[in-house]
């Protein structure tokens, strides 16, 4: 693993955006201007290449040596040695010490294993795409070199995030993203709602990022140490998987313990906008496209899932927290797509639609599946990024109007835009054999191993996301040709067609080509892994099937967290296997349960949902057996669902648009409760803003009265003396002011002398 | 004729630095006044040199040559000052600049 080159030069990965960012940053107002996104090109580029250079690297690297050291090593005895072992796929880093305080102690330091590797594939490659995509979207915009300096900024914290050894480092990138996010959301900052949804992001991220602070204390105060994992064991992921470790804390730090995984959980809710504190996605959407396709997208948002899957065997050792992850995200999913039903603005839709499709990791993840959660992440990235960049194709051609109800029938304009929106609709909604037809039923496959119900939440979801995705892409692709009218800042060589409608606005787009390779280019790659990116956790033995699974296996997040889950929720259940034995053992008989899923809340895990590979070989071939069949239904099943919705949005929105009137005619409320998005930032502004508003002027009346009184009152006196003397001693005669110093010289010498 | 002891250098000091002060009080000449200040500055150089006599060291000394060198600067700044006053209003009187109180 040292061996590996980009290993040897991984501090390059997050070095080099960084430098293109000041380069660009410095040099881009003055000298670089339109030539201000080869320096961020160039560094991210270099990234991914390194990117993808460790992925390869490492999973040339034999998988069989020294694996299973970490759970099923029987032979080794009690677990105490062998959790310090942190396989051959994971390495520490650490570079310098950054901050030395007493005790806390934190390095500037990485830690690569798998999961690192494929999140900063995912970061640095994808992100790599839309930098390309974004030279010819931003061409001509005035901040240019401002918009390429914050995206390489971006990628530096994000991989700092991705790669970071300590939850410091993480909470670097995590602020670090925020901030990014921040300056892109307002990057046209002389629109008002543009630096309002700015403003709302970094505030309602500002809440979540406060419960994932005192969550870093925490940590802090029970383990001493804010390390995920360290070669000799001390890592706070180890220790927590010591033998004996939570009944060798004392009360205070029992209670903060089990506080730690809702307090890091509040952070993930705000960076993934899970349910409470989802409301400045949608309308973080007022960035630039690429930066939506980016950070609100493919990326930051993703860093919750990361986080959560990272500290795996502590949100795995709490079944109560993963209970309320599973319930927010399953809120989520079904919110965010129930109100993509309703919405007009292209990336409103998509923007509700990520919302949902985060709710759906979360409850991979709940459902202790984090493979799945990373698998959904990955493909969800690529279609995603798609659908984002093809919406701000649309944009452009449309003269900056993203209401579907002002366009129609584009296909004619943008030939290529559509079939590579259609692929990315078809992944969404997870049509059989697209990659999100896989990573989805791989969810839902989990959850309906912990809970039917929250498996057919999911299943329903589904079918949602199958009929808003294809809404959108035939009100917008299919259908009679209609192109928006300017709105505004439009492009001047469609202006003197805005009138007609059809054919002569088509004619007016030979002279300017809306679809430019280095736009195009990208989403060509982007659809490519749309489509294909399913194979990487292939779920049948006739291709080399979960692939991804079993390289993410390797890392200890997933081993431990296997390893803790089992812990868990073998004492929860009740038919818990009373083996008193090594846990390691425990683990492994606990899987050869028959009754695995008649346990009410989460059964018995399959090890294959954190690619244990070698523990599934454990399991009795007919849990194998029901497994697979379980998948196979599963697949069809949801396979079905989406290609009825699929059909059902064909059947609406294309042949014939005046049904779906009358059928929301039917139930006009619900269409007033979607439309509106549930009211949620209203209830919010009644309940939080409106309240804080009224707090806030009564501290103002407050401060102005009492305390400004009393100040002034106390000022006052001076004030007066001054005014007085000013009329007795201060005359201006130089002699009376010489006169009264030697007075008062007289005084103090009578005084001293006394 | 017996020596001079320390009070009668501290007299001539002490006469010197009234001279000034009353000077200082009584005339509104600016150019008097500010000889005035330059008067008792000596009076205390007097008083500064007369006690280093008494004790034998140079401390004072080398104070008067600190107070020499300032009044010198001091002076030059001041009477610049005073010619600028002079032009602005046609007259040396101190009472001419009365509204310069705060």
């Amino acid at each position: 693993m040292q061996d590996l080159l980009p290993i040897q030069f991984s501090y390059l990965i997050p070095l080099l955006p960084l430098l293109g960012a000041m380069v660009a940053g410095f040099f881009g107002a003055r000298w670089l201007k339109q030539k201000s996104h080869w320096p961020i090109w160039l560094g991210v580029g270099a990234s991914a290449v390194l990117s993808v250079w460790l992925l390869v690297g490492m999973l040339g690297l034999s998988p069989d040596a020294g694996f299973g050291s970490m759970v099923v090593d029987e032979s080794a005895g009690p677990r105490a040695g062998s959790v310090s072992s942190l396989g051959h796929l994971a390495i520490v880093q650490e570079w310098f010490t950054w901050i030395q305080a007493g005790d806390f102690n934190v390095s500037a330091g990485f830690f690569v294993d798998p999961l690192t590797a494929v999140m900063l594939c995912v970061v640095c490659g994808i992100g790599f795409l839309i930098t390309v995509f974004a030279a010819g979207y931003m061409h001509g915009e005035a901040g240019y070199w401002r918009f390429f300096a914050y995206l390489g900024l971006f990628i530096f914290m994000m991989t700092c995030l991705v790669m970071g050894n300590n939850l410091i480092m993480l909470y670097l990138g995590w602020e670090g993203v925020g901030l990014c996010s921040y300056l892109l959301v307002g990057y046209y900052y002389d629109r008002p709602e543009a630096r309002d949804a700015a403003t709302k992001a970094f505030i309602v991220n500002r809440i979540g990022d406060f419960g994932f602070a005192i969550g870093i204390l925490l940590v802090f105060s029970v383990f001493g140490t804010v390390n995920f994992f360290a070669a000799d064991g001390s890592g706070f992921l180890q220790q927590l998987m010591q033998p004996g470790f939570y009944a060798g804390l004392n009360d205070s730090q029992k209670f903060a313990f089990d506080a730690i995984p809702f307090c890091l959980m509040l952070g993930a809710f705000g960076k993934s906008a899970q349910f409470p504190l989802y409301v400045w996605l949608p309308d973080a959407m007022a960035g630039p496209t690429p930066v939506s396709a980016l950070i609100h997208a493919a990326t930051m948002v993703t860093a919750g899932v990361y986080m959560i899957v990272r500290c795996g065997p502590l949100f795995y050792s709490s079944p109560a927290a993963l209970l309320t992850i599973g319930i927010v995200g399953a809120l989520t999913a079904v919110l965010g797509a129930t109100i993509a039903l309703r919405q007009y603005d292209l990336k409103k839709v998509f923007a509700y639609s990520t919302v949902s499709q985060l709710g759906f990791m979360f409850v991979a993840v709940a459902a202790v599946a984090p493979v799945a959660a990373v698998f959904h992440l990955v493909t969800h990235a690529f279609f995603k990024a798609l659908l984002f960049l093809g919406s701000g194709v649309v944009m452009h051609a449309c003269n900056d109007v993203l209401d579907m109800r002002q366009m129609s029938g584009l296909k004619r304009h943008l030939p290529k835009t559509r079939w590579l929106m259609a692929i990315g609709c078809a992944a969404l909604a997870g049509l059989p054999l697209m990659s999100g037809f896989f990573s989805k039923d791989e969810i839902i496959a989990g959850a309906w191993h912990s809970d039917v119900i929250l498996a057919c939440v999911m299943l329903f979801t589904a079918f949602l996301t199958a009929y808003y995705a294809f809404r959108l892409y035939y009100r917008v692709f299919q259908g009679t040709p209609l192109i928006p009218r300017a709105a505004g800042a439009g492009h001047a060589d469609l202006s003197g067609h805005e009138d007609h409608p059809g054919h002569a606005a088509h004619d007016a787009h030979g002279s300017h080509n809306h679809e430019p390779w280095i736009m195009i280019g990208p989403l060509v790659i982007l659809a490519a892994g749309a489509i294909f990116a399913g194979l990487l956790n292939f779920p049948f033995k006739i291709l080399p099937a979960h692939q991804l699974g079993n390289f993410l296996g390797e890392s200890p997040s997933l081993k431990l967290g296997y390893a803790a889950a089992s812990q868990a929720f073998s004492h929860e259940a009740p038919d818990a296997h009373s083996n008193g034995n090594s846990s390691a053992t425990s683990v492994a008989a606990s899987t050869d349960e028959s009754a695995a899923f008649e346990t009410p809340i989460i059964g018995h895990i399959p090890p294959l949902q954190f690619g244990q590979h070698r523990l599934q070989a454990l399991r009795s071939s007919d849990q194998k057996e029901h497994d697979d069949m379980l998948h196979m239904y599963l697949m069809i099943g949801s396979g079905a669902i989406a290609v009825f919705g699929w059909f059902l949005a064909r059947t609406f929105h294309w042949k014939n648009r005046s049904p779906v009137d009358q059928t929301s005619a039917v139930a006009p409320g619900v269409v007033r409760v979607l439309e509106n998005k549930y009211w949620v930032d209203e209830i919010y502004d009644a309940l939080i803003v409106k309240p804080l508003r009224w707090l806030a002027g009564a501290f103002y009346g407050f401060d102005r009265l009492v305390v400004d009184g009393v100040v002034g009152l106390i000022s006052f006196v001076p004030q007066f003396a001054g005014f007085a003397m000013k009329f007795t001693t201060q005359r201006g005669h130089l002699q009376g002011y010489a006169a009264s110093m030697l007075l008062a010289l007289v005084v103090i010498l009578w005084i001293v002398l006394m | 004729m017996t020596d001079l002891a320390l009070q009668h250098y501290l007299a001539v000091g002490a006469i010197l630095f009234t001279i000034g002060l009353i000077g200082f009080l009584c005339r509104r000449n600016l150019i008097v006044m500010f000889l005035c200040t330059e008067l008792m500055f000596q009076g205390v150089a007097v008083n500064l040199v007369a006690f280093a006599k008494f004790w034998g060291n140079l401390n004072g000394q080398a104070f008067v040559i600190f107070i020499l060198v300032i009044a010198a600067a001091e002076a030059s700044l001041a009477l610049g000052l005073i010619v600028l006053l002079f032009r602005q209003r046609g007259t040396l009187d101190a009472e001419a600049w009365r509204e310069l109180k705060g």
